[in-house]
């Protein structure tokens, strides 16, 4: 840029309104920013106006989100939280300054991709680092619509928890239902019922499974079934327990 | 039905009073009932950006799903010298959304930007905890009718459109200087009746 007067007006200075509104073409953008270093009258313009800009989304009309919406976003942020903390990462946790070794970028990135590529071993790798004793990863099978799922059941020190990757999400109106099955008996229903993120991840608290042989997985209605409505989607089949 | 632990149901309530400020401090810490606190306070908001972008309920569930997933996984990296929790999540969700129109082609692009969209979203569903927020909202949407409709279209057609100026340029027939104008000098009036609101209820 050439030396200026300091009350003259920058020839870029209206680009600054399309920056913030990401109005330029990519490359102009990319010029832009590079501008903008070496300009303080634009960086004064950008500093005006990107917070109107920040204001643009509250003039949109209230719209309440879908509750199927959260839910999917805090099975998938609860199982995250669980493989963090099923590896012990609480017990020795670095000074608040250091960053984290789970938030560095090849492990979140590590997560991400195990977790889209559904390499369910994860679970028991991290479990494994946790060094419990009494864990116990007990791998089950995705059936029919979902015969691509990666399924696993944990059980450590009396708790229980089925996870799934690559599981297709439930149909619109329905979602996915955790049923016990004793000996020879009807399966009996539970109130663990889940969905699945895009992905295809999910996780969900099984109740106590004393006795239990086998534990399935249908797609019910949502707010769940008393007996199953349809065939089992997972099948993960117990020693006796 | 699953029994809550009170416990649980003690630090949910505490969390409640945390702001969101101090909530992505633990959520950079793994924290999910605080990630949870900052899903309820924004998920609304963020599904209707979304909406309003896309203009189709399950494009705009995804890409609300997957801000906030990003939030989750990237809390370490939220700076709040850099503004608040609320603008931070809806500029994931923007630059998300606007990125999701540009692949999925012009006709729903001009959909999304089409004047008099509000009438296809449904009837909104407000609780009292949103008064104050409505009160902004309602003094925003103000001060866009306000504006001259020249000014108003480019802005809208670039912010919830996400075309360039020079495609709004090409559509409207106009120079591309004068859009770049025009984008200007709405800004620069909704900053000085904002401000005028701000003086007054401030």
């Amino acid at each position: 840029m050439n030396p200026r007067e300091p009350d003259s007006t920058c020839m870029n200075r209206d680009d600054a309104a399309a920056y913030v509104l990401g109005a330029l073409e990519h490359d102009e953008h990319e010029r832009f920013r590079e501008h903008l270093a070496g300009c303080a009258q634009c960086r004064a313009e950008v500093a005006e106006l990107q917070p109107v800009v920040d204001e643009l989304p509250a003039s949109v009309p209230a719209t309440t989100a879908p509750k199927e919406m959260r839910a999917r976003i805090l099975v998938t942020v609860r199982s995250e939280a669980q493989l963090l903390d099923a590896a012990g990462v609480g017990a020795d946790r670095p000074a608040k300054s250091a960053r984290p070794w789970y938030r560095r970028n090849d492990f979140v990135l590590g997560v991400t991709a195990a977790a889209s590529a559904g390499v369910a071993a994860l679970v028991a790798v991290l479990i494994a680092v946790g060094g419990s004793s009494h864990t116990k990863v007990v791998p089950g099978e995705g059936i029919g619509t979902a015969r691509t799922a990666e399924v696993s059941l944990t059980r450590r020190d009396g708790h229980s928890e089925l996870v799934v990757r690559r599981m297709p999400q439930p149909a619109l109106g329905r979602i996915y239902e955790v049923w016990l099955k004793r000996g020879e008996s009807e399966p009996q229903p539970t109130n663990a019922l889940f969905s699945v993120t895009n992905g295809g991840s999910g996780a969900v608290d099984v109740p106590s499974l004393h006795g239990v042989k086998e534990v399935l997985v249908t797609s019910e209605p949502t707010g769940g079934s008393l007996h199953p409505t349809s065939a089992p989607v997972i099948r993960v089949a117990l020693g006796s327990a | 039905m699953p029994l809550l632990r009170r416990s649980s149901v003690n630090s949910k309530e505490k969390l409640r009073k945390l702001a969101d400020e101090e909530l992505m401090e633990r959520v950079a810490d793994c924290d999910a009932d605080a990630f949870e606190v900052v899903l309820e306070r924004h998920a609304d908001a963020a599904f209707s950006l979304a909406y309003r972008i896309c203009g189709r309920r399950s494009v705009a569930e995804d890409i609300a799903q997957e801000s906030f997933l990003a939030l989750w996984r990237s809390g370490a990296r939220y700076d709040r010298a850099r503004g608040s929790v609320r603008t931070w999540t809806l500029g994931i969700v923007h630059n998300r959304a606007i990125d999701a129109l540009r692949r999925s082609g012009t006709h729903d692009r001009r959909r999304a930007s089409d004047e008099g969209i509000e009438e296809t979203l449904e009837a909104p569903e407000r609780t009292e905890d949103q008064a104050v927020e409505n009160a902004v909202s309602s003094e925003i949407r103000g001060a866009l009718g306000e504006l001259p409709s020249d000014q108003r279209k480019v802005i809208e057609l670039a912010y919830f459109g996400g075309f360039t100026h020079t495609e709004i340029a090409s559509m409207l027939d106009t120079p591309v200087g004068t859009v770049k104008g025009r984008m200007r000098l709405g800004l620069q009036k909704l900053r000085s009746q904002l401000q005028g609101w701000q003086a007054v209820s401030g």
